[in-house]
């Protein structure tokens, strides 16, 4: 079925599909579906693809009997379970969380500026089902842990989140995506943080090998403001990960980073993309990647200085194993720089685990095997130690622990 | 930036280029604009046979077919194929003159404007110069010492007469006709270059050189150059040009194939420095080069040494492809723009064999309002075990309206084979200039001395005879924004 079909079928499940504005905007999606060749050569979000999947999907979304729960537990620690992509309304003097409105679709869809090409966001906001915003009010400190649900197979869900930080404000986000079923999500994060807020993002990715997790971010950081992503992605199932930041302001900083672990025959694309806007800001690029059996990644990495950003340092490091013969690794890290007093630079090594090491640890009495998880370990110990949150950093080890007990 | 780097900034930008002048020469010349009967002209202008004449009609089906690759981040406006001449030659060249002084005295003075007497060279250290004026080589020297040794250093068009077999075996193989748009419209259209057969362990004893002019205005220049090495044999080869100003674009669209075969080694050097246009963009060469090299046999080894000052647009991406085992290809490259000039150059190195090595070493300077861009990819195939790579490419950015671009592509398929990649990308460090000044160095010299210093990694890969000519073409080329 082709997206038109596929869009008017079901239009009554989707979000804003009554609003005007929104629906001359997405006929002209429809649109770019249609005239597009698809051509994977010069559009990064198609590589490693199987395209016929995720354009002759078959829709299916329920809103389940399950309701999501907000837990208040500690002061100003608060847990969210959202279900199919759904959170229920909650509000005190911190935070307020609502259903994302039509205000927040046409905000993202005019002023994405970044990626326009990218045929993953476009059916977000095409078959848009699901969706919660937050707002951190000023001068607060929160954390907050969401568990992401899926109840039943086959679902198509394309959710759409708005996070803002208002000023001042400072916020530690865990995101759980641990599904089970056949399904995919498609996720969109809107971030925007206000002057002198921070928001620390972790996301942990641990699906089963049949759903499929396609999860973008685009934040925009003004004056004196950070934004830190962690991404873990120990996922089975195909996962994608986009991020896009924007550092709007002044003396912003962007730290992006991440790890994979991929067996099998699974597949991971992964993209990060700063743009420096403004003078003096700060960026970070990291991802790290293993890769085992016949499993492929991809890395695009991108840093863009404007002309005006002056003052700008931006760094990039990919970094890859390859523990197997048939598996792939590509990594396209991109400096487009446009302004003289910058220090910028990027890194990218693809390689085995070195000999040398294994040699020295064999020599002194170690298998092999345990050699290779020792060192598989310690390559990636710089991300796991940077964990300040006990409880997180034990449940990371265990899946690591889980990864590497396949290894051989 | 102070006011003092801004003033001579001004001062230099308007620089003017130092080798613009015109021969004026009769020029047989057809009519402008490309379809089969051009073809046949030139086939038949240069008395080939039967199937060459075919072979470029083939390539010409093939590019009516095709698109310009757009990958590229350059802007320039569409090229009217059709506004072109396909074919110039200076009049009277149809028979070769035996020797210098039959040649037209104009152009060897324009060879003295460049530096480049051919009397003096002919003395001075064992460089075999065959130069190529506009479409027809005009001198060929030291050729009796090279037939000695068994190596054939001849214009292609000779080639095509006299080894009819190597050519046949040899010509596209390594970069077919049908690759890509240009090189299938070199293929059709190509009228001159260099063909060079170095024998079985023969090791050249000289640095082989052409010098490539564009003259004629509106005269596309399409070179094919083929050189083959065969088993245990060295060869260097120097590619230098300068090209007189003009207003209207030049199109340029050169064919280069090196083939290395067992233990064979070619180092293959180019300075560029062809019109750039002037100080508002306007005019300069399109260069769109396709250069490439097979390391085909076991140890073998191809190294491209590039030194682009010149050129409106470059585009250009001399790369290797290491199928045989042990094999090794090197790429070091200066890429300096200044004004509206822009770049998009880099490399391709394809691992296929066993243990094979690839160095790619690539520094950028933007000056001016110009775009450089390095591209590079670096693949390694499923069976290039132990294969292992590393790839520096730094950028330096002079004034804040120009831009500096690093795109590479690493792909890796196997898992015992190591790849590295750096990049940084930065202004002069304020630190040296200080240091240098405190020494009593004027800015500018400094800067120059900074910048040698920045690409000297580079230059020194350069054979004697070019390094200097390079360092000069440095030189020059910063006067232009740079204090």
């Amino acid at each position: 079925m082709n997206i038109q079909d596929n869009y008017l079928k079901n239009r009554k499940n989707i979000f804003f599909s009554l609003n005007k504005d929104i629906q001359i905007h997405r006929e002209k999606l429809i649109n770019i579906f249609e005239n597009d060749s698809f051509d994977r050569k010069n559009n990064e979000s198609l590589k490693n693809i199987n395209l016929k999947n995720f354009i002759n999907f078959k829709y299916k979304y329920l809103i389940s009997e399950e309701t999501s729960v907000i837990n208040n537990t500690q002061e100003n620690n608060y847990s969210i379970v959202s279900v199919n992509g759904q959170c229920s309304s909650f509000k005190d003097d911190k935070i307020e969380i609502t259903k994302i409105s039509d205000e927040d679709y046409n905000d993202f869809s005019e002023n994405n500026t970044i990626e326009k090409n990218d045929h993953f966001v476009n059916l977000n906001s095409l078959f848009l089902n699901s969706g919660f915003k937050i707002i951190i009010k000023k001068n607060n400190n929160i954390k907050i842990k969401i568990s992401n649900i899926v109840t039943d197979d086959d679902l198509t869900i394309f959710q759409k989140n708005n996070i803002i930080c208002e000023e001042g404000s400072s916020l530690n986000l865990i995101e759980e995506y641990e599904n089970k079923n056949n399904a995919t999500s498609n996720i969109l994060n809107v971030i925007k943080l206000e002057k002198n807020s921070q928001l620390n993002h972790f996301l942990i990715q641990d699906n089963s090998p049949n759903h499929n997790l396609i999860i973008t971010s685009h934040s925009s950081c003004k004056k004196n403001s950070t934004y830190n992503q962690k991404v873990y992605n120990f996922s089975e199932g195909y996962v994608r990960n986009f991020h896009y930041s924007e550092l709007i302001e002044t003396n912003s900083e962007t730290d992006l980073q991440g790890i994979f672990f991929l067996k099998d025959d699974n597949k991971s694309n992964n993209k990060t993309f700063v743009k420096h806007l403004a003078e003096d800001c700060k960026s970070n690029q990291v991802y790290k990647g293993i890769l085992n059996d016949y499993s492929k990644a991809t890395y695009f990495s991108n840093t863009h200085v404007d002309q005006v950003a002056q003052k700008t340092e931006g760094y990039q490091l990919s970094k890859g194993i390859l523990l197997s013969d048939n598996a792939s690794y590509f990594s396209k890290p991109e400096l487009k720089i446009y302004a003289d007093d910058v220090k910028c630079s990027h890194g990218s090594t693809i390689g085995p685990i070195d000999e040398n090491s294994i040699f020295y640890l064999r020599s002194r009495g170690m298998s092999k095997i345990a050699a290779t998880k020792i060192l598989i370990s310690s390559f990636i110990n710089e991300e796991l130690s940077s964990i300040d949150n006990e409880q997180m950093y034990e449940i990371i080890q265990k899946k690591l622990v889980r990864y590497l007990s396949k290894v051989k | 930036m102070n006011s003092e780097t801004l003033n001579t900034l001004d001062s230099y930008s308007k620089n003017k280029y130092k080798y613009g002048f015109v021969t004026e020469i009769d020029e047989e010349k057809p009519k402008k604009g490309l379809n089969e009967d051009i073809i046949k002209f030139i086939s038949l202008k240069k008395n080939e046979p039967e199937w060459m004449l075919k072979w470029r009609l083939k390539a010409f089906s093939k590019w009516k077919k095709m698109k310009e690759p757009k990958w590229a981040n350059l802007n320039f406006p569409e090229i009217d194929y059709q506004n072109i001449y396909y074919y110039s030659a200076p009049k009277g060249f149809e028979k070769k003159p035996k020797d210098l002084s039959e040649v037209d005295p104009k152009l060897i003075e324009t060879y003295n404007k460049l530096g480049i007497p051919l009397e003096e060279q002919k003395v001075l250290a064992g460089v075999a110069v065959d130069v190529v004026f506009d479409s027809v080589s005009v001198a060929t020297t030291y050729k009796g010492e090279l037939e000695k040794l068994g190596i054939i250093f001849c214009s292609i068009g000779e080639a095509i007469q006299k080894h009819p077999d190597l050519i046949k075996k040899y010509l596209g193989s390594v970069i077919p006709a049908g690759d890509h748009s240009f090189s299938a419209l070199n293929s059709a259209v190509f009228t001159d270059g260099s063909f060079v057969y170095i024998p079985e362990g023969v090791k050249c004893p000289m640095e082989l050189s052409t010098y490539f002019r564009i003259n004629a205005e509106n005269t596309g220049q399409f070179e094919r150059t083929l050189i083959i090495a065969d088993k245990g044999s060295y060869v260097s080869y120097l590619e230098g040009c300068t090209a007189p100003k003009r207003d209207d674009n030049q199109l340029h669209a050169a064919n280069v194939e090196l083939i290395a075969l067992e233990n064979a080694e070619i180092k293959y050097s180019t300075v560029q420095n062809w019109y750039p246009g002037d100080e508002d963009g306007k005019g300069g060469i399109y260069n769109f080069v396709t250069k490439r090299g097979l390391c085909a046999g076991k140890n073998s080894k191809i190294s491209w040494t590039q030194v682009e000052t010149g050129s409106a647009i470059t585009w250009k991406y001399p790369s290797c492809i290491l199928k045989g085992d042990n094999s090794i290809g090197e790429f070091y490259s200066v890429a300096i723009t200044n004004n509206f000039q822009q770049a998009d150059t880099g490399t391709k190195m394809t691992h296929i064999g066993k243990n094979t090595k690839s160095k790619i070493i690539s520094k950028g300077i933007s000056l001016g309002k110009s775009q450089n861009t390095y591209r590079g990819e670096v693949s390694f195939l499923r069976k290039a075990d132990k294969a292992r790579n590393y790839t520096q490419c730094d950028s330096l950015l002079v004034g804040n309206n120009c831009g500096a671009h690093t795109v590479p592509y690493i792909d890796s398929k196997n898992n015992t084979a190591v790849i590295e990649h750096e990049a940084s990308t930065s202004k002069i460090n304020e630190d040296q200039l200080y240091y240098c000044r405190q020494r009593g160095l004027s800015h500018e010299e400094a800067v120059s001395l900074i910048v040698n210093g920045f690409c000297k990694q580079v230059l020194q890969e350069l054979p004697m005879e070019f390094a200097v000519e390079a360092q000069k073409l440095v030189s020059i080329s910063l006067e232009g924004s740079v204090g």
